[in-house]
């Protein structure tokens, strides 16, 4: 996973009124007649309560779709952009970006819906108004003068912090994935069934909720398609991906011995021996990883795929029939990758964000009715017939969830 | 299928209607640089048969001609034509597109049910960005980038039918009745007469078949231009809904004005008295002072399986009789011609010609009152059954301004039709159709005025 340089953002924008702005039912321009308002005399945008309001109006027409601001500059401090969309059917989304970074946005712009304000505090300098679908699809907007300092940290800012403390996570989990396995690999040898089986429903939730971040990792001297060197296949291979090449491997090796034939073999030991290994040069890997906020994204999308089209499917744990237990770690996984993002995006679009949070909220309740407390690791066995069930329930609130999530690598990108 | 022939009171439907052209006609694209293609439809269906067929046709009995090899070609051939430019106006009809449109080629229809914890506002949006997107996607265009600028951006439009003409796309979209239950608190805009449908004698309905919240019908002539259109819609609103069941309809099973009476998969002409009037459009299936929904309409939904290879091995008699009609004209047991008046009384030797039983004979107009509803139906295949037999059928699709209109003659077709023998209603399902949206609106939106 390589690290590249991050540009700390020159402009930092925060935004001053989170509260009241999701939504647009029932929003309102935020011009009042009440406030007190005040017209810079340079022609930019009038300031009510201490906020500039523009106005950015979509319309469609036959030579492209235009978006079209009342005034194209402000002075410092919180500006409100408040977005109707009177007839344009191709302009969905409207940002303010600063050197290509996202700032503040609207989506889900269609003809019909109330105006939908957002507000960022902006500092003196040149920013773009973009307005995907529009024609052209960029404007500048231009601010002047000096903002007071900014409440809080600014956006990139918190993005870096959560990359780090993304990062110092991963680390835990994967010491925990360390010692679990050793663990497994103790209960193997000494030949216990039940114990082995124990250990293994133990030791799999810290490498799904990880398992992102290693995706097809290959040890340095090996080729890409030798699966000998691909660190992901040797400790997580399923039937499904076997490569007659290498053999079997790995945590699926070992489970099938386990639970298919239920019995440990020196097969059986071999199998675990070589994953305490493959593990032990895994952990060295992934604690040298640095991420950067669409690292995070990507990774928490990633394993949201994993559950639609590994665990949901009945694939990966196709003899301990334990794929919820894997469906709970991936979505800890991928929850926590969001949650280090939280405090940045809440600042970008916290509408996207409160998408977010409510669709987690879903998937954590449809999976919550599947709980079995008598079935090893807490969750129904994943059958035949359980799947035939509760896959279409469980596959809806996936879905809903990858839709907001999908949307969010681009948003806190801080590559160029 | 459950309709044939219920339509027309003269009893003299179609051979020239003259309507008038419908709001939603469409017409050719100017000036596009997309590619154009211009295919004689049924002329080129039936090879070189075309041109001698009707005289030939016309020289043969009913009874000589049924036993003929020559298929028979009605003289409308020459506007049976597709013209990919074509494209569907959106905005500003009174009613929405995809109804009174003559029928397109195939169509994608496709339920959907809103999640648990969608709110009234979930639902604004949708209806918002639907129509937004049906806008886009009707006159040719992506709903948004299919190849964005950012790395790490996801497309907004799957791409699949950049590069493809409109293809006359329309996508008609339909409100269920647990739209105006108290989740969004609408109770009090649920249109007067949406309800579920009651059970109807002879339904083997399952669950995953029928019903739900909202329903979308995309029809093209470009197969593909339609799946794009509903696998789009179906993408962008997955956090509020989600799908329920899909039909893929092909070989329109209905005509619209100018357009030879096309076939079921029982080889039976189908449609051949459907709506096609201004006077029957405004009498049967728009709705009239009806508050938010005038201009609107109700659309009845039925996934009718066929036990095909059952059929394909019965008599030719036998399924003449069970139709009413003769398999190649389409004429009636009692007449010569496709479009000749259906005389239910004549007798033979003390029998009935057409048996009082026979799909056309129940489903008549003269016979229900003069009710009719318009049927806008396709084809539909689903590979094979769990016995390895052709899986297929028709997608009846109906459009009435009283959904008891299609209650009251299934009911009868339920009980008594001979066809029931070789037909299966499978899925069920009825929606709202609201009116037309203008520009800057959307379909639904005095929902939330």
């Amino acid at each position: 996973m390589s690290h590249r340089t991050h540009a700390a953002a020159g402009l930092g924008a925060v935004l001053a009124l989170a509260a009241g702005l999701s939504g647009c039912a029932g929003s309102t321009p935020a011009a009042s007649t009440s406030a007190t308002a005040s017209a810079p005399a340079d022609g930019s945008a009038p300031v009510v309560d201490g906020v500039a309001q523009v106005k950015v109006t979509l319309t469609g027409g036959e030579d492209g779709d235009k978006c079209t601001a009342d005034f194209g500059s402000a002075p410092a401090g919180p500006v409100t952009f408040t977005v109707e969309n009177v007839s344009s059917t191709a302009i969905t989304e409207v940002e303010i970006q600063s050197e290509l970074k996202i700032l503040g946005e609207k989506e889900n712009l269609a003809p019909g819906l109330p105006p939908s304000p957002f507000t960022i505090t902006m500092n003196g300098g040149q920013y773009t108004l973009y307005c995907l679908g529009a024609t052209p699809q960029t404007q500048p907007f231009t601010v002047t003068g000096e903002a007071a300092a900014a409440p809080t940290g600014s956006t990139a800012t918190l993005l870096n912090q959560g990359t780090k403390d993304y990062g110092t996570w991963v680390g835990t989990q994967a010491d925990g994935l360390k010692a679990a396995v050793a663990d497994l690999k103790a209960a193997v040898d000494s030949g216990d069934v039940a114990k082995a089986q124990a250990a293994y429903l133990a030791a799999r939730p810290f490498y799904e909720k990880i398992e992102s971040d290693v995706e097809g990792f290959v040890m340095p001297g090996f080729k890409v398609d030798d699966n000998k060197g691909n660190l992901d296949y040797l400790i997580d291979m399923r039937a499904s991906n076997l490569d007659e090449k290498v053999g079997w491997s790995g945590f699926h090796a070992v489970e099938r011995d386990l639970w298919k034939a239920g019995k440990i073999s020196d097969g059986t030991k071999k199998y675990a021996a070589d994953l305490d290994t493959n593990v032990g040069k895994l952990v060295d890997v992934v604690k040298t990883l640095e991420f950067k906020p669409e690292d995070l994204a990507n990774g928490a999308a990633a394993l949201l795929e994993e559950v639609q089209s590994g665990k949901i499917t009945g694939e990966e744990e196709a003899f301990s029939h334990t794929d919820l237990v894997d469906f709970h770690s991936n979505m800890e996984g991928a929850r926590q990758a969001f949650a280090y993002l939280q405090p940045g995006l809440e600042k970008i679009d916290p509408d996207l964000m409160n998408q977010v949070v409510t669709q987690f909220g879903n998937v954590d309740d449809a999976l919550a009715e599947l709980r079995d407390k008598t079935a090893p690791g807490g969750y129904l066995p994943w059958t035949a017939a359980n799947r035939e069930k509760h896959r279409k329930e469980l596959s809806q609130a996936v879905l809903a969830l990858q839709q907001p999530m999908q949307k969010i690598a681009e948003k806190v990108a801080t590559a160029k | 299928m459950t309709e044939e022939s219920n339509l027309d009171p003269s009893g003299f439907a179609a051979g020239s209607p003259g309507p008038s052209p419908a709001p939603s006609d469409p017409a050719p694209a100017g000036g596009v640089s997309r590619r154009r293609l211009i295919a004689g439809g049924a002329a080129t269906a039936a090879g070189g048969a075309v041109v001698g067929a009707g005289v030939t046709a016309a020289f043969m009995g009913g009874n000589a001609r049924a036993a003929g090899a020559t298929p028979s070609a009605s003289a409308s051939d020459v506007t049976d034509s597709v013209d990919l430019t074509r494209r569907v106006p959106f905005y500003d009809q009174p009613n929405q597109a995809g109804i009174r449109t003559p029928p397109q080629r195939h169509a994608v229809f496709m339920t959907f049910n809103l999640n648990r914890g969608a709110t009234r506002q979930d639902l604004q949006v949708l209806l918002a960005r639907w129509s937004a997107a049906i806008a886009q996607l009707t006159q040719g265009k992506a709903i948004g980038t299919i190849e964005p600028e950012r790395p790490d951006a996801v497309a907004t439009d799957t791409g699949e039918a950049h590069g493809l003409a409109p293809a006359s796309l329309t996508v008609t979209v339909g409100l269920g009745p647990g739209v105006f239950d108290k989740r969004f608190d609408l109770a009090h805009k649920r249109p007067a007469l949406l309800k579920d449908l009651p059970r109807i004698p002879g339904d083997v309905l399952q669950p995953e078949l029928s019903g739900g919240d909202l329903s979308l019908q995309a029809c093209a002539d470009d197969p593909q231009v339609a799946y794009h259109a509903i696998r789009n819609l179906a993408r962008m609103v997955t956090t509020t809904a989600h799908t329920h069941w899909v039909v893929m309809g092909f070989g329109r099973a209905s005509a619209g004005p100018g357009q030879e009476t096309p076939r079921n998969l029982m080889g039976f002409k189908d449609g051949t008295r459907n709506v096609v009037s201004d006077a029957d459009y405004d009498q049967y299936v728009w709705l009239k002072d009806a508050d938010w929904m005038t201009g609107g309409t109700y659309q009845v939904v039925r996934k009718i399986a066929m036990t095909i290879e059952t059929w394909d091995f019965d008599r030719i008699s036998d399924q003449q009789r069970i139709f009413g009609r003769t398999k190649d004209e389409g004429a009636p047991l009692t007449g010569e011609r496709e479009f000749d008046t259906p005389d239910f009384a004549k007798q033979v030797e003390g029998a009935q010609v057409i048996d009082p039983t026979s799909h056309i004979a129940l489903a008549a107009p003269e016979n229900n009152s003069g009710v009719k509803i318009l049927r806008r139906g396709y084809n539909y295949t689903d590979g094979l059954n769990n016995q390895g037999l052709l899986d297929a059928g028709l997608l009846f699709i109906s459009y009435q301004n009283d959904p008891q209109h299609f209650v009251d003659l299934q009911n009868k077709l339920g009980r008594f039709d001979l066809l029931n023998e070789y037909i299966r209603h499978i899925g069920s399902a009825v929606f709202a159709v609201p009116p037309g949206p203008a520009t800057g609106s959307y379909i639904g939106k005095a929902l939330f005025d």
